[in-house]
């Protein structure tokens, strides 16, 4: 993937983020009733939407995150060699980090 | 101010292990530049400092130093303009010294020259054996003409805090560069440019510090053209940006206007033969 590509799925997941969590704080501090009690967190758990939500979050988090740290670590004049070790590192170590947060939401659903 | 203190880096690669400063209390007239202090201690001090310089009037880029804490070129400083008595004169950070205020500008032009800074054709054969001149609109020129106006001193890569820590990234001067060429109507080579400053340690490694457009004696943004050059690249990968169209070239008139007879000398040059 060329670089100017990683570079707009940055921009995409930050708007990604806004959206999703800007959606998750509004129903969780503004919407009427107790959203932390017991019954709105298992009806949020169990709703196909919400799950969507939380998936897109986690994803769209998850990229921007390593992304952004591959960034700053690409500052510190790396080789060729090494840029290909820190991305495998990044895209593995993502997805088993990503697969073990999956599990709650995949579980409540 | 009648004395003014120079407190120089000297470096000689085969006595000193690391650059180390001398002082030197030289006289101070009106006008003074720091290039000009520089002069006076190579020719009445000590003939063995060191540093280059050339047309001593901001244009050809050559005595790019670090002058108390900024770069700049030395003959485009003038010491009031410093206002301070103590002058501190280093070589460019960011490039290796070779010696006192010498640096290695090598870097620089590899770099600049990795982004193809010169017009690409699809058929070279206009460029190698022209037979007229590329249209150009007054509009056309002014999307990068500020650009063109870049003298390769190499103070914008000296104050760039991503090169400080990224020896391998491209820096302001070739993408500024890379930018004004794919802007330039008549170039269609904007493709393989943008595969050069497609890279980790390319475009996107700029913040956007700004530090070398505030250092930049000509004027030139290349904070500017990097975001330019940004956009372009977006654009291209999304498939936005138009596709190149080869210029076309003014032919010369087909029949040439007599030139205007040159007129007789009104005197007569004397005869020398004798």
């Amino acid at each position: 993937m060329r670089e100017v590509h990683l570079k707009i799925l940055q921009y995409v997941s930050a708007v990604g983020i806004f959206f999703f969590v800007g959606i998750h704080l509004l129903v969780s501090h503004f919407s009427s009733g107790s959203p932390t009690s017991w019954a709105s967190v298992v009806s949020r758990a169990t709703s196909s939407g919400w799950f969507a939500i939380y998936i897109f979050i986690l994803v769209f988090g998850f990229y921007h995150t390593l992304n952004g740290l591959r960034t700053i670590i690409l500052e510190f004049s790396l080789s060729q060699r090494a840029i290909k070790v820190l991305d495998w590192t990044l895209v593995l170590g993502g997805l088993a980090v990503f697969g073990y947060a999956i599990y709650i939401p995949v579980q409540g659903f | 101010m009648e004395k003014v203190t120079y407190r120089v880096q000297r470096y000689d690669p085969d006595k000193d292990k690391k650059p180390r400063i001398q002082e030197f209390v030289i006289p101070f007239r009106h006008g003074m530049t720091v290039l000009d202090g520089l002069i006076y201690i190579k020719e009445n001090v000590d003939n063995t400092l060191c540093f280059r310089s050339s047309c001593r009037m901001g244009i050809c880029g050559s005595c790019g130093m670090f002058i108390n804490n900024l770069p700049r070129l030395a003959c485009h400083t003038p010491i009031e303009e410093l206002k301070k008595d103590t002058i501190t004169v280093k070589s460019l950070p960011n490039f290796p010294v070779v010696r006192d205020l010498v640096c290695d500008l090598t870097s620089l032009f590899a770099k600049h020259k990795s982004v193809k800074p010169y017009i690409i054709e699809p058929d070279m054969t206009e460029i190698e054996k022209p037979t007229g001149e590329f249209l150009q609109a007054q509009a056309q020129l002014e999307e990068f003409v500020q650009f063109a106006y870049c003298i390769k001193c190499g103070l914008c890569m000296a104050a760039c805090p991503t090169l400080a820590t990224d020896r391998h990234f491209l820096g302001p001067q070739p993408l500024t560069q890379a930018y004004r060429y794919s802007a330039d109507r008549r170039d269609c080579g904007a493709k393989e440019r943008f595969k050069m400053t497609d890279t980790p340690h390319g475009i996107w490694l700029c913040h956007l510090a700004g530090a070398c457009s505030e250092v930049c004696p000509k004027g030139v943004d290349p904070a500017f053209g990097q975001q330019l050059l940004k956009r372009a690249m977006f654009s291209d990968s999304l498939r936005l940006r138009k596709k190149p169209v080869p210029p076309s070239v003014a032919k010369p008139p087909a029949e040439k206007k007599p030139r205007v007879a040159v007129p007789e000398f009104t005197i007569k040059k004397p005869n020398t033969k004798s």
